[in-house]
């Protein structure tokens, strides 16, 4: 019992310590990273927080990418659930094709469609603005949501649903006013993946976002990395990567318990 | 109803998309009507449009972007109606990549830094300008004199192809071994002239409980440049074009080996920081400027990139590599050196004029001095930082420059034959960590050399 | 029948496979099609080069020494993160807190992650030498990311931390739906809890397991991001940490070729599918079913 306990404390330091350990070199100076990785600061250095905020315009960033993540991930849940709960419940022909199109999405590498999509999304006049940005997001994040959800909608009893037709709902009625509530513990769990997926995405803005104005959070923080390689600023950085990294967990201990029931009633069936 | 009409429209273009699949690296073109040539005055040389935009993308790296705003700012002052659309960005590729593909791209690019555009390829695609109006225009600072005789030596040479200038470098860079001055006057050492010496003053330092050596091992190139310039200096200006020209053997020349001898003599007498093969350059060079190291091999970009954390009175100095023996074919004070910061005029620019005329601007010695005092860094402008007070690592690189006169070389396999230098940049992390010897060394990069020899696929250049 | 079923389907599905097809699939033909020219990445008309890009594959050193990588990856991280989040979600029952911790590392991007590991094994003032010295074992300690024979596995080692703390969460979810009566039952016919947990509660968690095995194995073929911010090199010491995803992003990005580049990502594409497929062959049991 006693082992066991050690291991899982373990564990947890292992997992924490990092973050914790950014957290604290975030308010040190560059030297005292440097010299001391282990000991707490000699004082407390708040200016590395505001120059990363300012120089990095992280406030702006942060604005951008609630914009864009916000719409895409609201996007993505309606069109996600919609197309996993088609393919779930109904017969029809091609189903399984379009199914099996839709996960093959997941398994080519991005970055060599990055050319021919920035054509497509040109052609389209959508290059730069916050909805083609939001339009493509929601895109690529479409295979992982209706891989997810299409176990989800399959596991989810049929009985209600029959019930809600012989009242005479329409298939739509069905959808929203039933299945889709029912469904809630595994839209939060996939819209939390994608919410961390979206939040993190950066290839996808490097190459379709390129007016600095409209600059979402991982582009600034690149900026950073980049400018902290010619000038030494790691401080700047961790302080950066910290502010990038709050929402984020902030968002997850908020709705842990959400997760945690999305994936025991049924999830990935 | 809605939503249906809209996915409509939207498959109705994924069709059209699909049908032009092929084309996707012909796509765009079409619509790029450009803003043409305005009149042509004493003031205007070179007749830029009065009210036209002007699309500046700038690297924004180690240098900053300072000095191209100013020369936006001078640029405005003469023509208060362009529209200056500057952006200071990273990855220069990636962003503009799509843009020459769908020739739509900026009216000035600074191609520069990790991920820029394969110039080579840029070239041969036929997608920049020709520089030589601008060349010939008239200096701003002087009217009386072109542009192209305000440039040092040298560089136009490099930024022309196939007798076309269609590159203009901003910075001049010279490689070499960088040490602090107050440090090596604490201690009474001076900065060997033959390696000989160096690994007799290296067992010196060691006693003095520092390291000898440091380098930035994450990234092996960076031993590479005092391991070719000693190759090129014992070798002469032959060994290196028999090295770019992929001539049979070329990195079996006895010079070239005994180069990587005298490197690995550095790791096999323990003369490395231990750990340096881990250290990314960020580390390796904050322990030099801690003063746990004595030396470290780096481009002349150092003392801006360490600015921040270089102690009060640390008074970095560059020398150049000492040289491999006595009788060497370069004289003592020959460098390696090149131009970098690439900036260049888009063919399909949409106001090529306002691009040339902002290169003007750039070129033009206040704007240069700008650049040396913010970005601690030699522009290639003649008589830029005459009459400036230089910092210790920028004066060392301006008397380096001095002192080389024309026994300057370069290396240009870097960039016409990127798979080479990955070869040798991997070979010389082994070999810097004892794990090959310099003959398995040559063997290795002579072997991959003759691949890329072979290889059809790979365009081959002469020099 | 029920009235308006294509009607609603129709309805329902253009809209996600419209958005699909033209940002997602579109792309991805093209690039297909792009493996068949020579593009170099700004060339207004690739020429069309037929297999020539899919032969060069197989006497591409990078490339072998990729597949091989990812190869072993493939072999190490699915087994280490199931076997180790199995242990850690059956021992953690009962206390959550764990459980919410263990779940930090999916929130960071691999970014994030790469450079909090850098300093981790940075030689001189990294945490783990750091850690080695403070217990005293000096001889341990290595240039971890620099010494050919461990820089892999020091990839692979952040690959399974980061990826363990999802597959808890995964299977502790899956445990508590494992109904309590079955195991107590069993524990009175006299099953130890090593038992219990291989003959009960295994096979009545094993869809998520099976799960995990598909996203841990398209996770090792990738583990790019990873090895191109930590390495050295990247891809270094002398290509040791290679992986088939590096090789791709320097042939188009450093070397310029495009079109090479794409074959690259067809291949890795029909591997990828082609051990997803086997995976859920090899995994599949029959389902059991509580009724």
């Amino acid at each position: 019992m006693r082992i066991k306990h050690a291991v899982l404390t373990l564990w947890a330091a292992l997992v924490t310590l990092p973050l914790l350990w950014a957290f604290m070199s975030s308010f040190k100076t560059d030297a005292e990273i440097f010299d001391s990785p282990w000991t707490p600061p000699a004082e407390l250095r708040f200016d590395n927080w505001s120059r990363a905020w300012d120089q990095a315009s992280i406030g702006q960033y942060l604005l951008n990418t609630l914009i864009v993540v916000g719409g895409a991930l609201a996007l993505t849940m309606l069109l996600g659930a919609l197309t996993a709960y088609c393919l779930a419940r109904y017969e029809f022909p091609g189903n399984r094709f379009i199914y099996y199109l839709l996960v093959a999405g997941m398994l080519f590498p991005v970055f060599l469609a990055l050319v021919p999509l920035f054509f497509v999304v040109d052609n389209l006049g959508l290059l730069g603005t916050y909805h083609g940005l939001i339009l493509v997001y929601a895109a690529y994040a479409l295979p992982f949501t209706v891989f997810f959800l299409h176990g989800f909608f399959r596991s989810l009893p049929g009985a209600v649903a029959e019930a809600a037709f012989i009242d005479g709902a329409s298939h739509a009625g069905v959808f929203f006013k039933v299945m889709l509530p029912m469904a809630r513990p595994g839209m939060v769990s996939v819209g939390i993946f994608n919410f961390l997926g979206l939040w993190n995405q950066y290839l996808l803005p490097k190459v379709l976002n390129p007016d600095p104005d409209h600059y979402v959070l991982a582009q600034g923080l690149a900026e950073l990395a980049v400018s902290q390689g010619y000038r030494s600023d790691w401080s700047g950085l961790f302080a950066g990567l910290v502010i990038a990294i709050l929402p984020v967990l902030l968002a997850y201990v908020f709705f842990q318990r959400q997760i945690r029931a999305g994936l025991t009633s049924g999830a990935l069936k | 109803m809605n939503l249906t009409r809209r996915g409509a429209l939207l498959s109705a273009a994924a069709a059209a998309a699909s049908t032009t699949l092929a084309a996707c690296a012909t796509g765009g073109g079409g619509d790029n009507e450009g803003a043409g040539k305005g009149d042509v005055s004493a003031e205007n040389p070179l007749g830029v449009p009065a009210d036209a935009g002007l699309e500046v993308v700038i690297f924004k790296g180690g240098y900053g972007d300072q000095y191209a705003i100013d020369a936006g700012t001078r640029l405005k002052e003469k023509h208060p109606k362009v529209a200056i659309d500057h952006k200071g960005i990273q990855g220069v590729g990636e962003v503009l990549q799509p843009r020459f593909v769908a020739d739509s791209p900026p009216d000035v690019v600074d191609n520069s830094g990790a991920g820029r555009l394969d110039l080579a390829t840029l070239v041969s695609a036929g997608k920049l300008k020709d520089l030589t109006e601008l060349l010939d225009a008239p200096a701003v600072d002087d009217p009386g004199k072109k542009v192209r005789d305000t440039l040092m030596p040298g560089v136009i040479e490099d930024g022309t192809f196939d007798g076309k200038p269609l590159v203009l470098n901003y910075s001049s860079v010279l490689w070499g071994v960088w040490y602090s001055k107050s440090l090596f006057a604490k201690h009474g050492w001076t900065f060997p002239k033959t390696w000989e010496e160096m690994l007799t003053l290296n067992d010196e330092i060691k006693k003095a409980g520092l390291a000898p050596w440091t380098w930035q091992g994450k990234y092996p190139e960076y031993l590479n440049d005092p391991l070719l310039s000693m190759a090129a200096k014992a070798g002469g200006v032959e060994a290196v074009k028999a090295i770019d020209n992929l001539e049979a053997g070329a990195w079996q020349q006895p010079a070239v080996v005994a180069a990587a001898e005298a490197i690995h003599q550095l790791a096999v007498r323990g003369h490395i920081l231990p750990g340096s093969e881990g250290l990314s350059h960020t580390e390796a060079q904050n322990a030099w400027c801690k003063g746990q190291v004595a030396f470290i091999p780096c481009g002349s970009w150092l003392e801006g990139e360490q600015q921040q954390v270089t102690p009060a009175g640390f008074d970095m100095v560059m020398a150049t590599v000492p040289a491999l023996t006595s009788s060497d074919k370069l004289p003592n004070g020959a460098v390696m050196a090149a131009s970098s910061e690439s900036f260049l005029v888009p063919a399909k620019a949409k106001n090529p004029q306002g691009g040339l005329e902002f290169l003007r601007y750039l070129f033009s010695k206040q704007v240069a001095r700008g650049f040396a005092e913010s970005a601690k860094a030699l522009p290639v402008v003649t008589g830029a930082t005459d009459g400036l007070t230089l910092t210790s690592g920028l004066g060392s690189v301006a008397e380096a420059v001095k002192a080389a006169g024309p026994n300057v070389f370069s290396y240009k396999f870097r960039t016409w034959y990127a798979p080479l230098s990955k070869a040798v940049d991997d070979a010389t992390g082994e070999l810097a960590t004892k794990r090959i010897n310099p003959q398995q060394w040559a063997e290795r990069v002579q072997k991959a050399a003759d691949a890329v020899a072979k290889d059809s696929s790979i365009v081959k250049h002469k020099r | 029948m029920r009235h308006g079923k294509y009607r609603f389907l129709v309805g329902a599905l253009i809209v996600p496979l419209a958005l699909y097809g033209v940002f997602v699939l579109s792309p991805y033909l093209q690039a297909f099609q792009l493996a068949f020219t020579n593009w170099n990445g700004v060339d207004s008309a690739p020429e069309f080069t037929g297999l020539d890009n899919f032969g060069r594959l197989w006497s591409d050193p990078l490339f072998l020494a990729g597949l091989r990588h990812n190869g072993l990856m493939l072999l190490v991280v699915p087994l280490a993160v199931i076997a180790i989040a199995l242990a850690l979600a059956a021992a953690t029952k009962g206390t959550r807190v764990y459980r919410v911790v263990y779940f930090f590392p999916q929130l960071l991007s691999v970014a994030i992650i790469a450079v909090l590991w850098q300093f981790v094994y940075t030689p001189n003032s990294g945490l783990l030498n750091g850690a080695l010295s403070a217990v005293g074992l000096d001889s341990w300690r290595r240039s971890w990311l620099a010494e050919p024979d461990l820089a892999l596995w020091c990839v692979m080692i952040v690959l399974i931390w980061s990826s363990v703390g999802f597959y808890v969460v995964l299977f502790s979810a899956a445990m508590e739906s494992v109904p309590e009566d079955i195991v107590e039952a069993a524990a009175i016919d006299g099953a130890g809890p090593v038992t219990v947990f291989r003959r009960i509660t295994l096979p009545l968690i094993w869809e998520s397991v099976q799960v995990g095995w598909i996203y841990l194995g398209i996770a090792a073929l990738d583990g790019f991001a990873l090895v191109q911010i930590m390495t050295v090199g990247p891809g270094g010491p002398d290509n040791s940490t290679e992986v088939m995803g590096l090789g791709l992003y320097r042939t188009a990005f450093a070397f310029g070729k495009f079109g090479y580049a794409s074959a690259m990502g067809v291949a890795i594409f029909f591997l990828t599918l082609s051990i997803a497929v086997l995976l859920l062959r090899v995994t599949k049991r029959e389902r059991v079913e509580l009724a």
